[in-house]
């Protein structure tokens, strides 16, 4: 306990020498196996209350830590006199814990990989309905990873960057998946132009005022506007600051007080689907 | 005419983009308030200076982004100003980098001198309190596989706080996180698409951010106040002609209910 409280003091235990830190990181490592191992069928056994209380319990922990670092008056020097006064005993960890956190997506990220390519091989391997898009879907994946793989190990030197990588992964990347992506979020446009043509009908009073101001400012401010008229920038950009602007001001202050509330209620486990 | 197909609509707006895209029409574009104080911002740097990039947008948005980037990199490099570029989208992180060296290499930019790219983060306000405590020890390596420490262009550099300016070049939501989190002494300008323009007028308002480049109108702007041809000014040009074709068509639209309800209302 002495041992514990001297690093707290000390604020090394987050800095640890050189020697120690390999170990300490293997330690580490191996127990979150043994915990995970031990975990999961600990989990599988229990009824769902049970389930239920851990889920609850490991969130509220979790949350707990990231308010508490940030309420806890920092200046602890009079407990801990070799301490920062600009920092509570919880912050040298926050940096541990975001990258604890930053580590938890990534593994999302496999496990994500991981669902898409076995979904799709079940579906090549069992020749289910349209498996040749499967197929595509493989052999793209393949062969678009190997090329980034190497461009990255190309970019930090530890291989050699040959005229067929950097054509290769010119012709996947630059000529292909940058303008393909760009294609589909443009078709965006006319989905926003057919629907304009059908749907925005002057039904009311309002309405015409809605249409009316949304007008000038699609006209005020592209070019064509400033052609038209000088003063049609100017109405454009007035509307933008000054009406626009306070009821964004209005729209955010409201989602920002039903983002709080919504983050209490995770935090507290209070919404629906925790299991 | 209200039940005309829609493929036809589609066709029209078409043929209208890329007329106005291929054709050499070029119309000069009044400069608005915030392109003014954003360009006005970069001009008061002095050379030397270090300014974050933060280039988080993809092939999606690249009409409207890819002309603000390369304007602002152009503009920076005119000031002489040392500038880093970070990534918190993975596309991201390739696209900037490839478009930095691209306009680096034309102007003699040297990599690692006067600029670099710190790669991918995937989380922005961890790293954004990261690089506030301790940059060097949060980035670790730019795209190269440099570390940080040893980058000339960041020397001796151990804090955000030692930056002149951020400037934010999204798609996303982003710039409240810098807002919330970045040193208050570090400048923020904004280069949103025109979709989140509308939102960003209140944090214009209260002086969070000192300037605002929106979309590829407010990019054919900032290439006119420095002079240069871009994509900018054709992209602009052309979205101006579709907005008239969309304005046009809800009137015809409106015109063509009010014409059936007269006609209905004759009948009966």
């Amino acid at each position: 306990m002495g041992v514990l409280t001297n690093l707290m003091a000390q604020q090394t235990i987050w800095r640890l020498p050189e020697e120690s830190r390999v170990l300490f990181a293997t330690l580490i490592v191996a127990g979150a196996f043994v915990l995970i191992l031990g975990l999961i069928p600990v989990l599988q056994t229990l009824p769902p209350r049970g389930r239920r209380a851990i889920i609850v319990t490991v969130t509220f922990l979790a949350g707990l830590f990231f308010a508490a670092e940030f309420f806890l008056p920092v200046d602890w020097t009079a407990i801990f006199p070799k301490d920062d006064p600009k920092r509570n005993f919880l912050t040298p960890a926050i940096q541990p814990a975001q990258n604890v956190l930053q580590i938890i997506g990534a593994l999302a990220l496999g496990l994500g990989t991981f669902g898409l390519v076995r979904l799709h091989l079940r579906n090549t391997v069992q020749r289910r309905a349209q498996w040749g898009y499967s197929i595509v879907l493989l052999v793209s994946f393949v062969v678009m990873a190997t090329f980034s793989i190497l461009n990255t190990l190309a970019e930090k030197k530890i291989v050699e960057r040959g005229p067929m990588l950097e054509r290769g992964f010119s012709i996947l990347f630059d000529y292909t998946l940058i303008q393909l992506d760009a294609a589909m979020f443009s078709l965006v446009a006319f989905y926003i132009f057919s629907a304009a043509y059908r749907a925005f009908r002057i039904r009311s009073v309002e309405a015409s005022i809605l249409m009316f101001t949304a007008m000038l400012v699609m006209i005020g401010v592209v070019p064509l506007g400033a052609q038209i008229s000088p003063a049609l920038p100017t109405i454009a950009n007035w509307v933008l600051a000054q009406l626009n602007a306070p009821a964004q001001r209005a729209i955010e202050f409201g989602v920002g007080i039903g983002g709080l509330a919504m983050a209490i209620r995770l935090w507290l486990s209070l919404e629906r689907g925790v299991t | 005419m209200l039940s005309v197909d829609r493929r036809w609509l589609y066709l029209i707006l078409f043929v209208n983009i890329v007329i106005f895209l291929l054709a050499p029409l070029r119309m000069p574009a009044s400069i608005s308030p915030p392109v003014q104080k954003f360009y006005d911002e970069i001009e008061k740097l002095q050379p030397g200076d270090l300014v974050m990039i933060s280039s988080n947008w993809s092939a999606s948005t690249l009409a409207e982004n890819q002309p603000q980037l390369e304007a602002v990199i152009t503009h920076l490099m005119r000031k002489q100003v040392r500038f880093t570029i970070i990534s918190i989208e993975a596309q991201s992180r390739d696209i900037s980098y490839r478009l930095a060296e691209r306009v680096t290499k034309e102007k003699g930019y040297q990599y690692g001198e006067q600029w670099a790219h710190f790669g991918f983060v995937p989380n922005l306000a961890v790293a954004i309190k990261g690089m506030v405590t301790d940059l060097p020890n949060t980035i670790k390596q730019d795209v190269r596989g440099t570390a940080v420490a040893e980058l000339p262009v960041v020397q001796g550099v151990k804090s955000l706080s030692e930056y002149k300016m951020i400037i934010d070049v999204t798609p996303t939501g982003s710039v409240p996180v810098w807002i919330s989190y970045s040193p208050k002494n570090v400048k923020i300008l904004y280069c949103p698409t025109s979709v989140m323009a509308a939102e960003a007028y209140t944090y214009l308002d209260s002086g969070q951010i000192k300037g605002m480049i929106t979309g590829a109108k407010g990019a054919q702007e900032y290439e006119q106040l420095l002079g240069i041809t871009g994509l900018g000014a054709p992209f602009a040009n052309t979205i101006s002609f579709s907005h008239l074709l969309i304005i046009a068509f809800i009137l015809l639209g409106n015109f063509a209910m009010l014409m059936n309800r007269l006609q209905a209302r004759r009948e009966a």
